[in-house]
Protein backbone atom coordinates (compact mmCIF):
# COMPACT_ATOMS: atom_id res chain seq x y z
CA UNK A 1 0.00 0.00 0.00
CA UNK A 2 2.89 2.62 1.18
CA UNK A 3 3.95 2.20 -2.73
CA UNK A 4 0.91 3.17 -4.33
CA UNK A 5 0.66 6.11 -1.60
CA UNK A 6 4.36 7.18 -2.79
CA UNK A 7 3.80 7.06 -6.65
CA UNK A 8 0.25 8.91 -6.15
CA UNK A 9 2.36 11.37 -3.94
CA UNK A 10 5.00 11.69 -6.13
CA UNK A 11 2.28 11.90 -9.14
CA UNK A 12 0.64 15.48 -6.40
CA UNK A 13 4.19 17.05 -6.98
CA UNK A 14 4.27 17.19 -10.78
CA UNK A 15 0.75 17.66 -10.86
CA UNK A 16 0.64 20.55 -8.04
CA UNK A 17 3.85 22.30 -9.28
CA UNK A 18 1.82 22.69 -12.96
CA UNK A 19 -1.50 23.56 -11.72
CA UNK A 20 0.17 26.60 -9.52
CA UNK A 21 2.84 27.50 -12.12
CA UNK A 22 4.87 27.22 -9.54
CA UNK A 23 7.10 24.51 -11.69
CA UNK A 24 8.51 27.73 -12.90
CA UNK A 25 10.59 28.78 -9.64
CA UNK A 26 12.19 25.30 -10.12
CA UNK A 27 12.96 24.85 -14.05
CA UNK A 28 13.44 26.65 -17.40
CA UNK A 29 9.87 26.57 -18.92
CA UNK A 30 11.12 25.54 -21.99
CA UNK A 31 11.85 21.78 -20.88
CA UNK A 32 8.20 21.91 -18.70
CA UNK A 33 6.64 19.52 -21.17
CA UNK A 34 9.49 16.71 -19.82
CA UNK A 35 7.54 17.29 -16.08
CA UNK A 36 4.18 17.49 -18.04
CA UNK A 37 4.63 14.05 -19.58
CA UNK A 38 6.04 12.61 -16.18
CA UNK A 39 2.63 13.28 -14.71
CA UNK A 40 0.91 10.71 -16.74
CA UNK A 41 3.46 8.34 -16.63
CA UNK A 42 3.23 8.73 -12.96
CA UNK A 43 -0.27 7.96 -13.23
CA UNK A 44 0.32 5.20 -15.09
CA UNK A 45 2.68 3.71 -12.68
CA UNK A 46 0.24 4.53 -10.16
CA UNK A 47 -2.70 2.94 -11.42
CA UNK A 48 -0.13 -0.32 -12.36
CA UNK A 49 1.04 -0.69 -8.33
CA UNK A 50 -2.68 -0.41 -7.39
CA UNK A 51 -3.96 -3.00 -9.73
CA UNK A 52 -0.84 -5.35 -8.28
CA UNK A 53 -2.36 -4.34 -4.68
CA UNK A 54 -5.62 -4.93 -5.11
CA UNK A 55 -5.12 -8.93 -6.92
CA UNK A 56 -2.22 -8.82 -4.28
CA UNK A 57 0.47 -9.73 -6.55
CA UNK A 58 2.45 -6.75 -5.93
CA UNK A 59 5.17 -7.74 -3.39
CA UNK A 60 3.97 -11.12 -2.34
CA UNK A 61 4.80 -12.78 -5.66
CA UNK A 62 8.33 -11.80 -5.58
CA UNK A 63 8.61 -13.14 -1.92
CA UNK A 64 7.00 -16.17 -1.87
CA UNK A 65 5.52 -17.57 -5.61
CA UNK A 66 8.09 -16.63 -7.64
CA UNK A 67 6.68 -18.71 -10.77
CA UNK A 68 9.66 -18.42 -13.11
CA UNK A 69 11.51 -21.10 -10.83
CA UNK A 70 14.56 -18.87 -9.93
CA UNK A 71 13.77 -19.34 -6.43
CA UNK A 72 14.95 -16.37 -4.81
CA UNK A 73 12.49 -16.06 -1.75
CA UNK A 74 12.95 -13.25 -0.11
CA UNK A 75 12.22 -13.45 3.70
CA UNK A 76 10.59 -11.23 5.71
CA UNK A 77 13.41 -9.30 7.61
CA UNK A 78 14.85 -8.08 3.76
CA UNK A 79 10.80 -7.18 2.89
CA UNK A 80 11.25 -4.71 6.19
CA UNK A 81 14.50 -3.71 5.34
CA UNK A 82 13.20 -2.40 2.17
CA UNK A 83 10.26 -0.82 3.92
CA UNK A 84 12.36 1.09 6.35
CA UNK A 85 13.16 3.25 3.74
CA UNK A 86 9.84 4.09 2.53
CA UNK A 87 9.09 7.18 4.77
CA UNK A 88 12.57 8.98 2.95
CA UNK A 89 10.23 8.74 -0.26
CA UNK A 90 7.39 10.97 1.30
CA UNK A 91 10.08 13.39 2.19
CA UNK A 92 9.99 15.78 -1.22
CA UNK A 93 6.24 15.11 -1.01
CA UNK A 94 5.57 16.47 2.38
CA UNK A 95 8.35 20.01 1.76
CA UNK A 96 6.77 20.50 -1.84
CA UNK A 97 3.68 20.80 -0.27
CA UNK A 98 4.70 22.54 3.21
CA UNK A 99 7.29 24.66 2.83
CA UNK A 100 7.24 27.78 0.88
CA UNK A 101 9.54 27.94 -2.19
CA UNK A 102 12.97 29.85 -1.76
CA UNK A 103 14.41 32.21 -4.11
CA UNK A 104 18.40 31.64 -4.79
CA UNK A 105 19.72 35.01 -3.75
CA UNK A 106 22.95 36.41 -2.43
CA UNK A 107 23.38 33.58 0.42
CA UNK A 108 23.74 31.18 -3.05
CA UNK A 109 25.94 33.62 -4.72
CA UNK A 110 28.33 33.57 -1.33
CA UNK A 111 28.12 29.63 -1.52
CA UNK A 112 28.68 28.96 -5.43
CA UNK A 113 30.58 32.23 -6.61
CA UNK A 114 30.51 33.69 -9.58
CA UNK A 115 32.70 33.67 -12.87
CA UNK A 116 32.35 35.51 -16.10
CA UNK A 117 32.95 33.79 -19.93
CA UNK A 118 35.83 35.69 -20.73
CA UNK A 119 37.80 35.16 -23.70
CA UNK A 120 41.46 34.97 -23.31
CA UNK A 121 42.72 37.18 -26.56
CA UNK A 122 45.16 34.94 -26.76
CA UNK A 123 43.68 32.03 -27.37
CA UNK A 124 43.33 31.09 -30.79
CA UNK A 125 39.67 29.60 -30.66
CA UNK A 126 37.97 31.89 -28.72
CA UNK A 127 37.93 34.93 -31.46
CA UNK A 128 40.12 34.07 -34.24
CA UNK A 129 37.50 31.64 -35.79
CA UNK A 130 35.07 34.37 -35.93
CA UNK A 131 36.63 36.25 -37.87
CA UNK A 132 38.00 33.96 -40.50
CA UNK A 133 34.78 31.83 -40.16
CA UNK A 134 36.12 28.15 -41.55
CA UNK A 135 33.61 26.94 -44.28
CA UNK A 136 33.03 23.54 -41.92
CA UNK A 137 29.65 22.56 -42.87
CA UNK A 138 28.69 21.38 -39.59
CA UNK A 139 25.22 22.27 -38.81
CA UNK A 140 25.70 23.50 -35.42
CA UNK A 141 28.16 25.69 -36.51
CA UNK A 142 26.96 27.61 -38.83
CA UNK A 143 23.85 27.87 -36.43
CA UNK A 144 26.19 29.35 -33.92
CA UNK A 145 27.72 31.79 -36.28
CA UNK A 146 24.06 32.91 -37.10
CA UNK A 147 23.25 33.26 -33.81
CA UNK A 148 26.17 34.82 -32.24
CA UNK A 149 26.42 37.61 -35.35
CA UNK A 150 22.58 38.05 -34.95
CA UNK A 151 23.07 38.88 -31.62
CA UNK A 152 25.86 41.12 -31.60
CA UNK A 153 24.23 43.35 -34.71
CA UNK A 154 20.90 43.67 -32.71
CA UNK A 155 22.39 44.32 -28.98
CA UNK A 156 24.95 46.49 -30.60
CA UNK A 157 22.93 48.44 -32.82
CA UNK A 158 22.12 51.95 -31.42
CA UNK A 159 23.42 53.67 -29.19
CA UNK A 160 21.33 52.55 -26.09
CA UNK A 161 20.64 49.08 -25.15
CA UNK A 162 17.70 47.93 -23.01
CA UNK A 163 17.96 44.50 -21.92
CA UNK A 164 14.59 42.62 -21.38
CA UNK A 165 14.82 39.79 -18.61
CA UNK A 166 14.45 37.52 -22.03
CA UNK A 167 17.18 38.50 -23.97
CA UNK A 168 19.55 39.18 -20.54
CA UNK A 169 21.84 35.51 -20.77
CA UNK A 170 22.24 36.16 -24.69
CA UNK A 171 23.02 39.48 -24.59
CA UNK A 172 25.75 39.41 -21.23
CA UNK A 173 27.78 36.10 -23.30
CA UNK A 174 27.83 38.98 -26.60
CA UNK A 175 28.88 41.68 -24.28
CA UNK A 176 31.72 39.64 -22.84
CA UNK A 177 32.65 38.21 -26.41
CA UNK A 178 32.92 41.50 -27.86
CA UNK A 179 33.26 43.99 -24.81
CA UNK A 180 35.04 46.55 -27.37
CA UNK A 181 32.00 46.79 -29.87
CA UNK A 182 30.00 48.18 -27.22
CA UNK A 183 32.42 50.67 -25.35
CA UNK A 184 30.63 54.23 -24.79
CA UNK A 185 26.79 52.69 -25.46
CA UNK A 186 24.58 52.89 -23.04
CA UNK A 187 22.68 50.37 -21.30
CA UNK A 188 20.04 49.51 -18.86
CA UNK A 189 19.20 46.38 -16.99
CA UNK A 190 17.66 45.18 -14.25
CA UNK A 191 19.51 42.91 -11.25
CA UNK A 192 20.37 42.21 -7.55
CA UNK A 193 22.74 43.96 -5.73
CA UNK A 194 25.99 42.06 -4.81
CA UNK A 195 28.81 43.39 -2.97
CA UNK A 196 32.55 41.92 -1.94
CA UNK A 197 35.14 43.56 0.31
CA UNK A 198 37.18 43.47 -3.04
CA UNK A 199 35.15 46.28 -4.47
CA UNK A 200 35.00 49.96 -3.54
CA UNK A 201 32.27 51.58 -1.73
CA UNK A 202 30.97 52.92 -5.45
CA UNK A 203 31.01 49.81 -7.14
CA UNK A 204 28.36 47.02 -6.88
CA UNK A 205 27.67 43.63 -9.00
CA UNK A 206 24.34 43.68 -10.55
CA UNK A 207 23.51 39.69 -10.79
CA UNK A 208 20.80 38.07 -12.10
CA UNK A 209 20.58 33.94 -11.70
CA UNK A 210 20.51 32.83 -14.98
CA UNK A 211 18.80 29.01 -15.30
CA UNK A 212 20.02 26.16 -17.93
CA UNK A 213 17.48 23.59 -16.76
CA UNK A 214 16.71 23.58 -13.45
CA UNK A 215 17.66 25.51 -10.16
CA UNK A 216 20.12 23.51 -9.19
CA UNK A 217 22.14 24.07 -12.23
CA UNK A 218 21.68 28.05 -11.91
CA UNK A 219 24.42 30.36 -12.30
CA UNK A 220 25.21 34.17 -11.67
CA UNK A 221 25.41 36.61 -14.80
CA UNK A 222 25.72 40.46 -14.70
CA UNK A 223 28.30 43.77 -14.79
CA UNK A 224 29.99 45.47 -11.92
CA UNK A 225 28.30 48.98 -12.12
CA UNK A 226 30.29 51.74 -10.77
CA UNK A 227 28.74 54.91 -9.25
CA UNK A 228 29.99 57.99 -9.29
CA UNK A 229 29.80 58.45 -5.61
CA UNK A 230 29.95 56.09 -2.69
CA UNK A 231 26.32 54.59 -2.30
CA UNK A 232 25.04 52.30 0.30
CA UNK A 233 22.96 49.14 -0.78
CA UNK A 234 22.47 46.26 0.78
CA UNK A 235 23.11 42.64 -0.76
CA UNK A 236 19.69 41.69 -2.92
CA UNK A 237 18.65 45.29 -3.41
CA UNK A 238 17.02 45.07 -6.96
CA UNK A 239 17.74 48.28 -8.90
CA UNK A 240 17.08 49.28 -12.55
CA UNK A 241 20.79 50.79 -13.87
CA UNK A 242 21.28 52.93 -16.70
CA UNK A 243 24.81 53.92 -17.85
CA UNK A 244 27.67 53.69 -20.06
CA UNK A 245 29.17 50.34 -21.04
CA UNK A 246 33.55 50.88 -20.27
CA UNK A 247 36.30 48.07 -19.15
CA UNK A 248 38.51 47.82 -16.32
CA UNK A 249 40.93 45.38 -15.18
CA UNK A 250 39.62 43.42 -12.26
CA UNK A 251 41.87 42.42 -9.86
CA UNK A 252 40.64 38.92 -8.28
CA UNK A 253 40.37 37.73 -11.57
CA UNK A 254 43.58 39.23 -13.12
CA UNK A 255 41.55 40.34 -16.37
CA UNK A 256 39.66 42.84 -17.95
CA UNK A 257 35.89 42.77 -17.50
CA UNK A 258 33.28 45.28 -19.53
CA UNK A 259 31.87 47.32 -16.30
CA UNK A 260 28.66 49.88 -16.32
CA UNK A 261 29.38 53.79 -15.30
CA UNK A 262 25.69 54.66 -13.85
CA UNK A 263 24.54 57.33 -15.18
CA UNK A 264 20.82 56.71 -13.36
CA UNK A 265 19.85 54.45 -10.78
CA UNK A 266 15.96 53.16 -9.52
CA UNK A 267 15.25 51.04 -6.95
CA UNK A 268 13.12 47.85 -7.34
CA UNK A 269 10.39 45.88 -6.17
CA UNK A 270 11.79 41.91 -6.32
CA UNK A 271 10.47 40.84 -9.59
CA UNK A 272 7.85 37.61 -9.83
CA UNK A 273 10.28 35.53 -11.57
CA UNK A 274 13.62 36.78 -10.52
CA UNK A 275 15.42 34.32 -12.98
CA UNK A 276 16.49 34.53 -16.47
CA UNK A 277 16.69 31.61 -18.62
CA UNK A 278 18.88 30.35 -21.34
CA UNK A 279 16.50 29.70 -24.57
CA UNK A 280 18.45 29.19 -27.43
CA UNK A 281 20.21 25.81 -27.54
CA UNK B 1 12.86 28.09 9.27
CA UNK B 2 16.31 29.90 7.85
CA UNK B 3 15.98 31.02 4.30
CA UNK B 4 19.20 28.96 3.69
CA UNK B 5 17.60 25.57 4.64
CA UNK B 6 14.71 27.15 2.46
CA UNK B 7 16.67 27.84 -0.30
CA UNK B 8 18.63 23.67 0.19
CA UNK B 9 15.01 22.31 0.11
CA UNK B 10 13.94 24.09 -3.08
CA UNK B 11 17.48 22.86 -4.80
CA UNK B 12 16.78 19.51 -4.01
CA UNK B 13 13.00 20.00 -4.95
CA UNK B 14 14.66 21.35 -8.32
CA UNK B 15 16.85 18.36 -9.05
CA UNK B 16 14.60 15.37 -8.22
CA UNK B 17 12.28 17.35 -11.31
CA UNK B 18 15.17 17.34 -13.22
CA UNK B 19 16.22 14.13 -12.72
CA UNK B 20 13.30 12.07 -11.88
CA UNK B 21 11.73 11.80 -15.47
CA UNK B 22 15.23 10.26 -16.67
CA UNK B 23 15.14 8.27 -13.96
CA UNK B 24 11.62 6.75 -14.60
CA UNK B 25 12.65 6.24 -18.38
CA UNK B 26 15.74 3.96 -16.99
CA UNK B 27 14.41 1.99 -15.19
CA UNK B 28 10.92 1.71 -18.06
CA UNK B 29 13.59 0.57 -20.44
CA UNK B 30 15.15 -1.76 -17.84
CA UNK B 31 11.75 -3.61 -17.51
CA UNK B 32 11.44 -3.57 -21.24
CA UNK B 33 14.66 -4.91 -21.00
CA UNK B 34 14.12 -7.53 -18.45
CA UNK B 35 10.99 -9.07 -19.91
CA UNK B 36 11.73 -9.17 -23.97
CA UNK B 37 15.64 -9.47 -24.57
CA UNK B 38 16.31 -12.77 -24.21
CA UNK B 39 20.09 -14.19 -22.96
CA UNK B 40 20.29 -15.49 -26.68
CA UNK B 41 19.80 -12.07 -28.16
CA UNK B 42 22.43 -10.58 -25.96
CA UNK B 43 24.78 -13.46 -26.69
CA UNK B 44 24.89 -13.49 -30.11
CA UNK B 45 25.34 -9.16 -29.80
CA UNK B 46 28.57 -9.33 -28.31
CA UNK B 47 31.33 -10.31 -29.96
CA UNK B 48 33.65 -13.02 -28.59
CA UNK B 49 36.47 -11.12 -28.80
CA UNK B 50 37.06 -8.96 -25.01
CA UNK B 51 38.69 -5.48 -27.02
CA UNK B 52 36.16 -6.14 -29.85
CA UNK B 53 33.29 -6.08 -26.91
CA UNK B 54 34.90 -3.08 -25.18
CA UNK B 55 34.82 -1.37 -28.16
CA UNK B 56 31.20 -2.50 -29.26
CA UNK B 57 30.12 -1.32 -25.97
CA UNK B 58 31.97 1.75 -25.95
CA UNK B 59 30.57 2.91 -28.94
CA UNK B 60 26.82 1.51 -27.99
CA UNK B 61 26.73 3.90 -25.16
CA UNK B 62 28.44 6.79 -27.22
CA UNK B 63 24.82 6.18 -29.49
CA UNK B 64 22.76 5.96 -26.71
CA UNK B 65 21.05 9.39 -25.37
CA UNK B 66 20.85 8.35 -21.60
CA UNK B 67 22.06 10.65 -18.90
CA UNK B 68 24.15 9.73 -15.66
CA UNK B 69 20.70 8.60 -13.30
CA UNK B 70 18.85 6.93 -16.08
CA UNK B 71 22.02 4.59 -17.01
CA UNK B 72 23.00 2.70 -14.10
CA UNK B 73 19.20 0.44 -13.55
CA UNK B 74 20.25 -0.09 -17.85
CA UNK B 75 23.75 -1.37 -17.41
CA UNK B 76 22.37 -3.56 -14.51
CA UNK B 77 19.43 -4.84 -16.21
CA UNK B 78 22.02 -5.82 -19.16
CA UNK B 79 24.12 -7.78 -17.16
CA UNK B 80 21.72 -9.38 -15.82
CA UNK B 81 20.56 -10.40 -19.63
CA UNK B 82 24.24 -11.47 -19.75
CA UNK B 83 26.56 -8.70 -20.90
CA UNK B 84 30.01 -9.04 -19.43
CA UNK B 85 31.17 -6.39 -16.44
CA UNK B 86 33.96 -5.12 -18.91
CA UNK B 87 31.39 -4.18 -21.53
CA UNK B 88 28.45 -3.04 -19.30
CA UNK B 89 30.87 -0.75 -17.41
CA UNK B 90 32.25 1.25 -20.40
CA UNK B 91 28.75 1.09 -21.68
CA UNK B 92 27.51 3.01 -18.57
CA UNK B 93 30.40 5.49 -18.87
CA UNK B 94 30.33 6.66 -22.10
CA UNK B 95 26.54 6.66 -22.49
CA UNK B 96 25.98 9.77 -20.44
CA UNK B 97 28.85 12.00 -22.19
CA UNK B 98 29.53 10.89 -25.76
CA UNK B 99 25.80 11.92 -27.46
CA UNK B 100 24.31 13.97 -29.40
CA UNK B 101 22.48 16.48 -27.10
CA UNK B 102 25.50 16.47 -24.40
CA UNK B 103 28.55 16.94 -27.25
CA UNK B 104 26.11 20.08 -29.42
CA UNK B 105 25.39 21.21 -25.25
CA UNK B 106 29.05 21.62 -25.12
CA UNK B 107 29.85 23.08 -28.55
CA UNK B 108 27.04 25.92 -28.01
CA UNK B 109 28.23 26.37 -24.14
CA UNK B 110 31.91 26.77 -25.09
CA UNK B 111 30.91 29.21 -28.38
CA UNK B 112 31.79 27.70 -31.93
CA UNK B 113 34.57 25.65 -30.26
CA UNK B 114 35.21 22.06 -31.76
CA UNK B 115 38.34 21.96 -29.20
CA UNK B 116 36.61 21.36 -25.94
CA UNK B 117 33.90 19.17 -27.23
CA UNK B 118 36.01 16.87 -29.13
CA UNK B 119 38.48 16.89 -26.29
CA UNK B 120 35.45 15.93 -24.26
CA UNK B 121 34.58 13.16 -26.13
CA UNK B 122 38.10 11.74 -26.97
CA UNK B 123 39.21 11.61 -23.38
CA UNK B 124 36.04 10.20 -22.30
CA UNK B 125 36.12 7.40 -25.05
CA UNK B 126 39.82 6.35 -23.96
CA UNK B 127 38.94 6.42 -20.55
CA UNK B 128 36.01 3.83 -20.69
CA UNK B 129 38.37 1.86 -23.10
CA UNK B 130 41.01 1.12 -20.99
CA UNK B 131 38.91 0.65 -17.65
CA UNK B 132 37.10 -1.62 -19.92
CA UNK B 133 40.41 -3.46 -20.85
CA UNK B 134 41.42 -3.19 -16.82
CA UNK B 135 38.28 -4.65 -15.45
CA UNK B 136 38.13 -7.29 -18.04
CA UNK B 137 41.53 -8.76 -16.88
CA UNK B 138 41.29 -8.09 -13.31
CA UNK B 139 37.30 -9.22 -12.06
CA UNK B 140 36.15 -12.78 -13.66
CA UNK B 141 32.43 -12.28 -11.92
CA UNK B 142 30.00 -9.97 -12.47
CA UNK B 143 30.62 -7.70 -9.16
CA UNK B 144 26.55 -7.21 -8.86
CA UNK B 145 24.36 -7.39 -5.49
CA UNK B 146 21.96 -10.05 -5.54
CA UNK B 147 22.18 -11.69 -8.86
CA UNK B 148 19.25 -11.03 -10.78
CA UNK B 149 17.23 -14.22 -12.48
CA UNK B 150 16.19 -13.92 -15.40
CA UNK B 151 12.26 -14.99 -16.68
CA UNK B 152 12.75 -17.38 -19.51
CA UNK B 153 9.48 -19.20 -19.16
CA UNK B 154 7.68 -17.69 -22.26
CA UNK B 155 4.34 -16.19 -21.63
CA UNK B 156 1.84 -14.31 -23.59
CA UNK B 157 2.15 -11.23 -24.02
CA UNK B 158 -0.04 -9.69 -21.40
CA UNK B 159 1.26 -11.37 -18.98
CA UNK B 160 4.89 -10.48 -20.31
CA UNK B 161 3.75 -6.28 -20.18
CA UNK B 162 2.45 -6.99 -16.82
CA UNK B 163 5.97 -8.85 -15.48
CA UNK B 164 7.54 -5.53 -17.09
CA UNK B 165 5.79 -2.81 -15.40
CA UNK B 166 6.30 -4.54 -12.09
CA UNK B 167 9.78 -4.38 -12.78
CA UNK B 168 9.72 -1.53 -13.61
CA UNK B 169 8.22 -0.15 -10.49
CA UNK B 170 10.20 -2.67 -8.58
CA UNK B 171 13.43 -0.91 -9.88
CA UNK B 172 12.26 2.56 -9.24
CA UNK B 173 12.10 1.87 -5.61
CA UNK B 174 15.16 0.05 -5.81
CA UNK B 175 16.92 3.16 -6.86
CA UNK B 176 14.75 5.78 -5.87
CA UNK B 177 15.91 6.37 -2.25
CA UNK B 178 19.36 6.75 -3.55
CA UNK B 179 18.49 9.91 -6.24
CA UNK B 180 16.51 11.22 -2.99
CA UNK B 181 19.53 10.52 -0.75
CA UNK B 182 22.39 12.27 -3.88
CA UNK B 183 19.85 14.82 -4.63
CA UNK B 184 19.72 16.31 -0.76
CA UNK B 185 23.45 16.01 -0.23
CA UNK B 186 24.07 17.44 -3.75
CA UNK B 187 21.72 20.63 -2.77
CA UNK B 188 23.26 20.54 0.66
CA UNK B 189 26.87 21.25 -1.12
CA UNK B 190 25.23 23.83 -3.17
CA UNK B 191 24.10 25.78 -0.20
CA UNK B 192 26.59 25.18 2.36
CA UNK B 193 29.78 24.11 0.91
CA UNK B 194 31.85 27.58 -0.47
CA UNK B 195 33.06 26.84 -3.93
CA UNK B 196 35.83 29.57 -3.40
CA UNK B 197 37.21 27.52 -0.66
CA UNK B 198 37.53 24.56 -3.01
CA UNK B 199 38.80 26.48 -5.70
CA UNK B 200 41.41 27.84 -3.24
CA UNK B 201 42.95 24.41 -2.91
CA UNK B 202 44.53 24.26 -6.21
CA UNK B 203 45.61 26.41 -9.18
CA UNK B 204 48.68 24.07 -10.49
CA UNK B 205 48.29 21.70 -12.91
CA UNK B 206 48.07 18.69 -11.37
CA UNK B 207 45.95 20.36 -8.38
CA UNK B 208 43.46 22.37 -10.12
CA UNK B 209 42.43 19.07 -12.44
CA UNK B 210 41.71 17.73 -8.96
CA UNK B 211 39.49 20.79 -7.72
CA UNK B 212 37.69 20.63 -10.63
CA UNK B 213 36.90 16.62 -10.45
CA UNK B 214 35.51 17.31 -7.08
CA UNK B 215 33.68 20.16 -8.05
CA UNK B 216 31.67 18.86 -10.69
CA UNK B 217 31.45 15.40 -8.42
CA UNK B 218 29.88 17.38 -5.49
CA UNK B 219 27.94 19.37 -7.92
CA UNK B 220 25.89 16.72 -9.18
CA UNK B 221 25.01 18.48 -12.57
CA UNK B 222 23.08 17.02 -15.51
CA UNK B 223 25.58 16.18 -18.10
CA UNK B 224 23.40 18.22 -20.65
CA UNK B 225 23.63 21.09 -18.78
CA UNK B 226 27.39 20.97 -16.87
CA UNK B 227 28.50 22.45 -20.07
CA UNK B 228 27.38 25.88 -19.52
CA UNK B 229 28.58 25.64 -15.89
CA UNK B 230 32.00 24.65 -16.99
CA UNK B 231 32.48 27.55 -19.23
CA UNK B 232 31.83 29.98 -16.91
CA UNK B 233 34.84 29.10 -15.29
CA UNK B 234 37.00 29.38 -17.96
CA UNK B 235 37.72 32.64 -16.60
CA UNK B 236 39.51 30.63 -13.58
CA UNK B 237 40.48 27.54 -14.91
CA UNK B 238 42.72 26.16 -17.62
CA UNK B 239 41.06 23.80 -20.57
CA UNK B 240 42.57 20.54 -18.94
CA UNK B 241 40.86 21.06 -15.62
CA UNK B 242 37.50 22.05 -17.83
CA UNK B 243 37.99 18.79 -19.79
CA UNK B 244 38.67 16.99 -16.37
CA UNK B 245 35.52 18.61 -15.03
CA UNK B 246 33.27 17.46 -17.83
CA UNK B 247 34.33 13.96 -18.10
CA UNK B 248 34.38 13.07 -14.71
CA UNK B 249 31.31 14.64 -13.22
CA UNK B 250 29.11 12.74 -15.80
CA UNK B 251 31.24 9.50 -14.84
CA UNK B 252 30.87 10.01 -11.51
CA UNK B 253 28.69 12.00 -9.09
CA UNK B 254 27.37 11.67 -5.41
CA UNK B 255 23.66 10.77 -7.29
CA UNK B 256 25.01 8.07 -9.43
CA UNK B 257 27.65 6.64 -6.68
CA UNK B 258 24.94 6.02 -4.46
CA UNK B 259 22.91 4.28 -7.67
CA UNK B 260 26.20 2.20 -8.11
CA UNK B 261 26.11 1.38 -4.61
CA UNK B 262 23.27 -0.41 -4.80
CA UNK B 263 23.53 -2.23 -7.67
CA UNK B 264 27.43 -3.24 -7.49
CA UNK B 265 29.22 -4.63 -4.52
CA UNK B 266 31.37 -2.04 -2.67
CA UNK B 267 34.32 -2.75 -3.29
CA UNK B 268 33.95 -2.47 -7.29
CA UNK B 269 32.63 0.68 -6.94
CA UNK B 270 35.62 1.91 -4.67
CA UNK B 271 37.73 0.35 -7.61
CA UNK B 272 35.97 1.55 -10.35
CA UNK B 273 35.75 5.27 -8.99
CA UNK B 274 39.58 4.93 -8.26
CA UNK B 275 39.93 4.07 -12.42
CA UNK B 276 38.21 6.78 -13.47
CA UNK B 277 39.77 9.32 -11.54
CA UNK B 278 43.18 8.40 -12.02
CA UNK B 279 42.74 7.62 -15.80
CA UNK B 280 40.55 10.82 -15.72
CA UNK B 281 43.69 13.37 -14.34
CA UNK B 282 45.99 11.31 -16.16
CA UNK B 283 44.44 11.60 -20.03
CA UNK B 284 43.16 15.29 -19.10
CA UNK B 285 46.66 15.99 -18.53
CA UNK B 286 48.10 14.65 -21.53
CA UNK B 287 45.59 15.38 -24.09
CA UNK B 288 44.52 18.55 -23.10
CA UNK B 289 46.88 21.54 -23.25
Amino acid sequence: MFRVLILLGFTMIFMHLHATGDISKYINMKYSWISYGTIFLLWFLTIAELVFYMTGSDEKEHDHNCDCGCGHSHESPKKWKRRAWYPLYFLPVLTVFFLPVATLDSNIVEAKGFHFPIYDKKDPYSSHQFLQPDTSSFYGEDAYYKMIHKDLKKFSKGDTINLEDEEFLNAMETIYRFPGEFTGKQIKFKGFMYHTKELKDNQYFLFRFGIIHCIADSGVFGMLVQFPDDVSFKNDDWVTVTGEVSTMYYQPFKKTIPIVKVTKVKREEKPDDPYVYRNNQ
Amino acid sequence: MSSSLLQMNTIFISILIEALPFILLGVIISGIIQIFVTDEMMAKAIPKNKFGAIVLASVIGALFPACECGIVPITRRLMAKGVPLYAAIPFMLTGPIINPVVLFATFVAFGNDWKIMIERGLVAFLVSLIVGLILAFQFKTPQVKNEIHVHTASKKMSEKIGEALKHTIDEFFSVGKFVIIGGLIAAAMQTYVKTSTLMALGHGAVSSNIVMMGLSYILSLCSSADAFIASSFRSTFNDSAIIAFLVFGPMFDIKNTLMMLSQFKTKFVFSLFAYVFILVLVLSLLIVH
